[in-house]
């Protein structure tokens, strides 16, 4: 303990007076205005319900858990909200690994006040069954540099953790109907938290005998201050809690002045809070839609790599074969060429085709350029499976798998051209 | 090796997750480093070194402490393990001869968890010792590698085939002897001389996979090494003082 205190960074008296003669002329040593709060970045973690926060140089990270519990007897249809704070030695020399020192009880008290207390989380919608099972929500707030003003940022951060939450659904089912049954996320949606407002904590900090007073103090503007005031409110101007442990005292229309201030900084902070997670629920939202193709898209990639100038070939026969004259098929060579990948993944029928060609013909495939009229007519058969596509192409073999895969660009109109082509072709095969 | 079937991640067997490796994070703390693998993220910070020795250390040496803080819940067991290895780990590469009677703090914290989370905080925090300019012999360079059903390895496990594989290694090797010494002539032919510096193996395995593992370990941790000491170069050209 005597070590970790000697360890703890304490202002010089010359540090202190600089401060204190500064703020007397309104001017802090970051140079921000008395009202201004240092620069606010939320950032989400890869997986819900996680957050990192930086205030200026204080640096918190939230994360957020669930698990289903039995309730408390009192309060059997409800779900439980628990925050633990962590002051990780990692953020100031001087705290202590092990047990919870006083502020950090003192914040975990403020933030707990100001989210469980106020009821900001909608607590009946965590019950499961009544009386036998609830989710209980575990907040874990890890200060991991301590730059000042631990309380606003950690609170940010378990508000902005919370927002980004899901919880897995759950339904009651089983034989006796008494069974709880938790679906796998991939299966059903989890759900968010229900958060009915943002409890925003705002902190001021008083010098010279409460002559003066800042928002958003530094830990150098901590070391100094006479006395530190915390007023939780939300955006429609509820004050959901208010700690002054001690210190300085201040006058009445001081504090007047102060809530008035917090209202608005609380309706900024909450806009704030809220655009990040709306950017990241997009974000989520954008990666479910890619997540699909891009695997699909892997999968058949890497083993084709030495696939590409074959089909490159390839394009250039089919186009060939399609307009059946060799100058336009030249011209439309060159636009084709930009989409080699694409098609592949589009057309469902063509993903046998590769494999094929890859292990039968890496060499074949430059000397069978010019078109002939049995090429033309398999091409297009065979990318119709369920034209007796397996006689032909076992028959037929090597020369014929070259031009399985007909990839010019697609379109709507594509996708119905190739019935009449089968068509002619079948009566070509009739003559 | 020829074709090796994938990984449920699409990689390859010899295929090591994206690394990405950042110093200088944080404000209070003497150094600090985030290293990750994948999703397997851990930021590590030192404090140090500090006058003094803990009871029970040699006061005639430099002597270190761990401190492991997990995602969320309290510590285990496991991390307590963890603590251990990691402690005894970078005391052997630091020179523990130049500030005797002093205690570095290297606080080590799991952002994300997909398996080789002790491989990955080996590498952070020797990151961070570098960032706050404790004196090292060399770099550690950490990996982690899996024996497969059928006998060959897989490297830098997630999570899901750490509980799958019946046997798994971490295994810690010294980067060549450059960084701190100038003395020391520099031998790229030979990266890794001195030899392993932790081996944590869990589950049984055969010696010769055993000793397949130490080799497919020390080609990866050749690559990653190379990858912290570019890393390490490109950032301490814009590195500068802070505040204690």
């Amino acid at each position: 303990m005597e070590q970790r205190w000697a360890n703890a960074w304490r202002p010089t008296i010359n540090e202190k007076q600089f401060i204190e003669e500064a703020l007397r002329s309104e001017i802090r040593v970051d140079g921000r205005r008395l009202y201004d709060y240092r620069r606010l970045t939320i950032k989400f973690g890869r997986e819900d319900g996680s957050s990192e926060v930086q205030l200026g140089e204080t640096h918190v990270m939230g994360y957020v858990t669930g698990q289903l519990v039995q309730p408390y007897r009192d309060r059997s249809n409800e779900g439980t909200l628990a925050i633990f704070t962590e002051f990780s030695p990692m953020a100031d020399p001087s705290f202590e690994p092990g047990r919870p020192g006083e502020s950090a009880i003192e914040l975990g008290r403020v933030v707990d006040r100001g989210l469980r207390e106020s009821r900001a989380v909608d607590m009946e919608s965590l019950c499961v069954v009544a009386g036998k099972s609830v989710w209980a929500i575990r907040v874990d707030l890890h200060i991991i540099d301590n730059g000042g003003n631990l309380i606003d940022a950690a609170n940010i951060a378990a508000l902005a953790a919370l927002s980004t939450f899901r919880r897995p659904e759950c339904s009651v089912g089983g034989g006796d109907s008494q069974e709880i049954i938790v679906h796998d996320p991939e299966e059903r949606d989890p759900i968010a938290l229900t958060i009915h407002h943002f409890p925003i904590a705002v902190t001021f900090a008083f010098f010279s005998e409460g002559n003066t007073l800042v928002i958003d103090p530094t830990y150098k503007e901590e070391a100094v201050m006479g006395g530190r005031m915390t007023v939780t409110m939300n955006s429609n101007g509820d004050v959901c809690a208010i700690q002054k442990a001690g210190g300085d005292g201040i006058l009445s229309s001081d504090v007047v002045r102060c809530l008035r201030i917090a209202s608005l900084k609380a309706a900024e902070m909450t806009t704030k809070i809220k655009e990040a997670v709306e950017t990241y629920n997009a974000e989520v939202a954008l990666k479910k839609v890619k997540r699909h193709p891009l695997l699909v898209a892997q999968k058949i990639t890497v083993p084709d790599v030495e696939m590409k100038e074959a089909s490159f070939e390839k394009m250039k026969n089919s186009d060939g074969d399609m307009e059946s004259s060799p100058n336009q098929a030249s011209t439309s060579r060159t636009n084709t060429n930009a989409s080699v990948g694409r098609p592949k993944i589009w057309d469902p029928y063509s993903t046998s085709a590769p494999s094929i060609s890859s292990s039968q013909l890496p060499g074949t495939v430059c000397t069978s350029n010019e078109p002939n009229e049995d090429q033309i007519m398999q091409t297009d058969e065979e990318s119709k499976p369920d034209l007796r596509n397996d006689q032909i192409s076992n028959a037929t073999g090597v020369s014929s798998a070259i031009h399985q895969e007909n990839s010019p660009p697609k379109s709507l109109k594509d996708a119905v051209k190739p019935k009449n082509k089968r068509k002619k072709n079948a009566e070509r095969i009739a003559r | 090796m020829g074709k090796m079937e994938d990984r449920i991640d699409g990689r390859n067997a010899n295929q090591l997750r994206p690394l990405a490796c950042s110093r200088n994070l944080l404000h209070r703390a003497h150094g600090s480093a985030r290293w990750s693998q994948g999703n397997t993220i851990v930021l590590a910070a030192v404090y140090g070194p500090k006058a003094g020795t803990k009871k029970g250390e040699n006061p005639e040496k430099a002597s270190f402490e761990v401190i492991w803080k997990p995602k969320t819940g309290q510590i285990g067991k496991q991390e307590r393990e963890y603590e251990m290895i990691l402690k005894r780990t970078l005391q052997s590469i630091c020179l523990l001869n130049v500030h005797p009677n002093t205690t570095t703090s290297i606080i080590v914290q799991v952002v994300g968890d997909d398996g080789s989370l002790l491989p990955c905080a080996i590498n952070a925090s020797c990151a961070a010792l570098v960032d706050a300019g404790i004196p090292m012999k060399n770099l550690a360079v950490a990996i982690s590698c899996g024996l497969m059903e059928e006998g060959s390895i897989i490297l830098d496990l997630t999570k899901s085939e750490e509980e799958k594989l019946k046997a798994f290694a971490y295994l810690v090797f010294p980067n060549s002897p450059l960084t701190v010494i100038p003395k020391v002539p520099l031998s790229k032919e030979q990266p890794i001389e001195q030899g392993i510096i932790t081996s944590v193996t869990r589950g049984a395995m055969p010696v010769s996979g055993y000793f397949d593992c130490m080799n497919r370990g020390v080609a990866a941790c050749a690559a990653i090494s190379e990858f912290l000491r570019r890393s390490l170069q490109k950032q301490s050209s814009d590195d500068t003082s802070r505040a204690a």
